[in-house]
């Protein structure tokens, strides 16, 4: 016979490894908890960690001084940059052009435009600063373009093959010949200028020495060889004398509206773009008196203008429909004003962004959309007086009063975020107001991207709302039935049916609502509203009929299986609203509930509406619900019920008094869990809904969740895009919201077991 | 009911059955012929006796003797099993419990049930006594106050709780919250309290002022209880009824069943000797 260890110290042989294993589970319990919280901390601080650039603040370094050779009587009138921010260029006044390095100053290229002999010029204009192309207005009334040109080329590094050497050769080009056109037949100079050119022509407007405005217009053609182009003029126009002094124009790069700055605090509109006919279509006190303007610039799409003033002040306007879809130049928002007066503005090339100067040497860089100071500097030095953006945004170029050059590199990556323009009404370009929007991409560059996560937020809120609405009755309803009153075995059928939904891939339930469900509700929308409303007014019926019914009848079925009658009530019930469905339509509703609801009501209308997802995700989340609940009010001790029975309270009574009560931490549970499967569920929404980002209650709309969102949109995002940062914060805000929700729910769920748990 | 309620007489309880000696106590309750069958099984087998107002009537028996099942008759606790049916008569007051137009809810309030494990709501100690009060529609503050005193008095837990009547019903001892369901229950004023085993769960000094309780509360109550335990019958009843095999072997005086048993069963059982 085997000995049974008597020792009560000994930990060897059997007892050792019972002691043993019992320290492993131990061990393996700890390591699976600090497992799973290890794991939600990382993806919180993974989410945390890629989207965390989008709020660290614009970085500009100081402004640092280049020795490029300074010009002998001359002035500079453009600086800019070519894309890989090495070589900058100025361009003076008569035409003498420098490409320098940045790095150091010195000049790698010395041309000179050729003016015509002995006609000097008399202004200066840039085009949009994507296009490049740039004008001398002459004294004799016309004008040169010209283009700095940046060839790059690769050739291999003599010493490391797999390496390439990138050179870059700048250099002037003349798309329209070096022919000066006329612009001005009088032969006056032209003392203003502002020009913009494309493949399909180039329009120029001038102030002439006589202060005469004339708009010109040059169509160009190229022989089949495409050596040679001959250029002619379209059209010429003089525009209707303005008010006070010409300060600036400013051409609109599709040619289309033209701003002049005059009188010091006024901007005129005209629409050219019939060259034939230009019309001037109002002219705008921008500024209240004592107040002068004194810089102007279009941002990047040629929609906005930022004007300076003297006061500092520096105000976004643009052109707003309103309810007449009539254009009206319109005052959008006002950025942090500087010290002095404002000396320049000038535009990002490729977004909304722009730098400002005042005469004091303080150098702002600005958000428009997001209204948001960037960085403040100054030169260092005296105030700058010209300045320019490398293309991508990550360089600044500038030259002082006293003719210095000085550049800084920027870092400014997602200028476009703030909290109010993630969170709040942002009033973008050509909308009517400020709006919530989410709109990540578009088919032109000029777009300005809007990035409102409210939305989709709300969006995410409205899905999980509609869920619940249907979900929560149904299951929690359910729940008690089944638990309380179902007889046992009909609850052994039921119970794990409806489990079995819970498995049910959520992609099939997308499938069939969207391709199914959605069609059927929008050709029966009066039956299924019917439907829905009639159901419960059948159950409450059915019930009355049924203790109406002889006794022997209800005997004959047993207690519990009341339930199964209401199968066939159900399907009688749909069928019958169904079937009524069109009748009803055709009565009251002119034949078609849809268009009725968007023509009569004026509601707009989604055939992939929210009731849609509501039934279909209501669907998902009624297992997880109904089975938590079900579990709760089923684990009511009897003896708690048995004491309120023969307390004399009726099963009513117990039900209310006792038995929810007693179950209600589990119940709540059970809907926040329900509701947090909702707010994470993406298959259903991603098909089911119309995924607009739209910000209403309505039933008859649809919505774009946080996480159809991130669905739809991470394939096409590029990495590193404020765009794709965008997404994971989308993905952090969803994290962060189901953190909280079952957070919540979980301290809430134990305050009701503390205070209603039973035995 | 007007009928005036009849003295016990002797009755004949079949073979088994020894005959009640005349006395001068009230009939609360009388069982004629009671057949209960839990589907087919029959689990009373025509059970008849009368049960003495305002006297403590003890059942006794082996377990599965149907002593808690007969108990659970009296406020058709067992309409709660689906499968029970009940043959023969329960009159209260002349009144048979089992016709068709008595209200179940109304017949529990008279008769009060206080249940082997102590079952509060977990709710406060005011809302537990409270409860029975609420359900039948009574909701002045007034009212309750008093009557919640009156009961947690009764039931000999006033002291203890009267500073935390809003504490949960929980947080009492198991002694203390087997007390407040007596409470509960006799704030409804109930005619007659059925104790399944109110002590089999608690600690001899609880169990002690539970029986003391049982002894004080009998002048008001007519109190059946069912015991396991030979000696609190002894103690606390005056009427003691054993039951074997869903028969009734024998009732009578506590002092004549224990000290002069008619039957050889429950002398058996009395002494030990099976149980």
């Amino acid at each position: 016979m085997e000995k049974i260890e008597s020792s009560i110290t000994s930990a060897g042989g059997f007892t050792g490894r019972r002691m043993a294993k019992d320290r492993l589970f131990k061990y393996v319990m700890i390591f699976g908890g600090l497992s799973v919280i290890i794991a939600i901390s990382t993806i919180f601080f993974y989410l945390a960690g890629v989207v965390s650039p989008l709020f660290m603040p614009s970085h500009m370094d100081e402004l640092k001084p280049l020795a490029v050779p300074s010009l002998a009587n001359q002035s500079t009138v453009h600086l800019a940059m070519e894309e890989q921010v090495e070589i900058g260029v100025r361009i003076a006044d008569q035409g003498d052009v420098t490409f320098f390095s940045l790095l150091d100053g010195k000049p790698s290229l010395q041309e000179q435009v050729p003016l015509p002999e002995s006609v000097r010029a008399t202004s200066f204009a840039a085009g949009d600063l994507r296009k490049r192309a740039m004008a001398f207005g002459l004294a004799d009334g016309r004008l040169l373009l010209l283009k700095d040109d940046y060839k790059v080329t690769f050739t291999q590094d003599p010493k490391d093959p797999t390496k390439d050497i990138r050179s870059i050769a700048p250099g002037l080009v003349y798309p329209l010949g070096t022919d000066a056109l006329v612009v001005d037949d009088a032969g006056q100079p032209l003392k203003r200028l502002a020009i913009q050119h494309d493949e399909e022509g180039t329009t120029a407007v001038a102030q002439t020495g006589d202060d005469r405005l004339l708009l010109a217009y040059f169509t160009s053609e190229s022989d089949f060889a495409g050596e040679s182009v001959t250029t002619e003029r379209a059209a010429v126009h003089e525009l209707p004398r303005l008010k006070g002094e010409i300060d600036q124009i400013l051409l609109e790069v599709k040619q289309r509206d033209l701003y002049v700055v005059h009188g010091g605090r006024f901007v005129s509109h005209f629409d050219v773009q019939n060259k034939d006919e230009p019309s001037l279509k109002q002219t705008v006190a921008v500024v209240p008196e004592g107040e002068r303007v004194t810089a102007a610039a279009l941002l990047s799409g040629g929609f906005s203008l930022v004007l300076g003033t003297d006061k500092g002040h520096l105000v976004q306007w643009f052109q707003v429909r309103d309810a007449n879809n009539k254009n009206t130049l319109t005052r959008i928002r006002e950025f942090k004003p500087m010290d002095g007066p404002i000396a320049l503005v000038a535009p990002e090339h490729a977004r909304k962004g722009f730098v400002a100067a005042d005469d004091k040497g303080g150098v702002n860089l600005y958000y428009a959309t997001s209204e948001r100071l960037l960085v403040e500097r100054a030169t260092g030095a005296a105030p700058a007086r010209l300045a320019a953006f490398a293309p991508r945004a990550n360089a600044v170029l500038l030259e002082t009063t006293q003719g210095e050059i000085r550049s800084a590199h920027i870092e400014n990556e997602y200028p476009e975020i703030s909290f109010g323009s993630l969170w709040g009404k942002v009033w973008y370009e050509s909308y009517e107001q400020p709006d919530y929007i989410w709109q990540s991409a578009a088919a032109n560059s000029d777009f300005e991207p809007k990035f409102s996560v409210a939305p989709l937020t709300f969006g995410t809120l409205k899905a999980a709302f509609y869920a619940m609405m249907v979900a929560v009755p149904l299951a929690v309803l359910g729940a008690i039935f089944a638990a309380y009153f179902m007889s046992p075995k009909m609850r052994s059928v039921v119970k794990p049916s409806i489990e079995i939904m819970e498995a049910l891939p959520t992609v099939i339930l997308g499938f069939l609502a969207g391709l199914w469900l959605a069609p059927f509700v929008d050709n029966n929308l009066a039956g299924t509203l019917l439907a829905i409303f009639l159901l419960p007014f059948s159950f409450v019926i059915t019930a009355w009929v049924w203790h109406r019914l002889p006794g022997q009848l209800i005997k004959n079925l047993g207690p519990g299986w009341e339930a199964a009658l209401l199968v066939p009530v159900i399907i009688l019930v749909i069928w019958g609203a169904v079937s009524l469905g069109h009748p009803v339509e055709a009565a009251f509703f002119n034949g078609d509930m849809p268009r009725w609801v968007s023509n009569e009501l004026g509601w707009s209308y989604e055939q992939r509406n929210s009731l849609v997802v509501g039934i279909a995700m209501g669907f998902a989340a009624i297992p997880i619900i109904f089975s938590i609940a079900e579990d709760a009010i089923f684990s009511v001790p009897r003896h708690l019920t048995s004491g309120s029975l023969a307390l004399g309270a009726t099963t009513w009574q117990t039900l209310f008094n006792v038995v929810l009560l007693t179950a209600s931490p589990g119940i709540f549970s059970a809907i926040m869990v329900g509701f947090g499967r909702a707010i994470g569920e993406t298959m259903i929404v991603l098909m089911a809904t119309g995924n607009t980002a739209v910000m209403d209650m309505s039933i008859f709309t649809g919505f774009r969740t946080l996480s159809a969102n991130i669905g739809v949109e991470m394939p096409e995002a590029a990495v590193g895009s404020t765009h794709y940062l965008l997404l994971f914060f989308s993905a952090l805000v969803l994290f962060i919201f189901t953190f909280f929700i079952n957070t919540l729910a979980e301290l809430v769920r134990q305050r009701l077991r503390e205070k209603y748990s039973s035995l | 009911m007007t009928e005036a309620s009849p003295k016990i007489h002797a009755i004949k309880l079949g073979d088994l059955g020894r005959t009640q000696t005349e006395d001068t106590d009230e009939v609360a309750i009388r069982v004629e012929n009671l057949d209960l069958y839990y589907g087919d099984a029959k689990a009373l087998k025509s059970v008849s006796m009368n049960l003495p107002k305002n006297r403590v009537t003890a059942f006794i028996g082996p377990s599965g003797c149907g002593k808690s099942t007969l108990l659970r008759c009296f406020n058709r606790m067992n309409d709660l099993v689906d499968i029970c049916r009940v043959d023969g008569k329960i009159l209260m007051e002349g009144k048979n419990i089992y016709d068709r137009d008595v209200n179940v809810a109304l017949l529990r309030r008279r008769v009060g049930m206080v249940f082997q494990k102590p079952n509060p709501f977990p709710k406060s100690i005011f809302e537990n006594v409270a409860y029975g009060l609420r359900i039948m529609g009574v909701n002045s503050r007034d009212t309750l106050d008093d009557a919640v005193e009156k009961a947690l008095r009764g039931a000999a837990l006033w002291n203890e709780v009267k500073d935390r009547l809003d504490q949960n019903g929980l947080s009492l001892s198991g002694g203390q919250q087997q007390r407040l369901v007596i409470a509960r229950a006799i704030a409804l004023e109930p005619d007659v309290l059925l104790l399944d085993e109110p002590a089999s769960a608690l600690d001899p000094i609880s169990t002690a002022k539970i029986e003391e309780l049982v002894n004080e509360m009998k002048d008001r109550y007519t109190i059946i209880i069912v015991t396991h335990n030979m000696q609190q019958a002894a103690r606390v009843s005056d009427y003691t009824a054993f039951m074997y095999m869903g028969e009734l072997v024998e009732i009578g005086r506590t002092n004549d069943v224990f000290l002069k048993p008619t039957v050889k069963q429950t002398e058996d059982y009395i002494t030990g000797r099976f149980g």
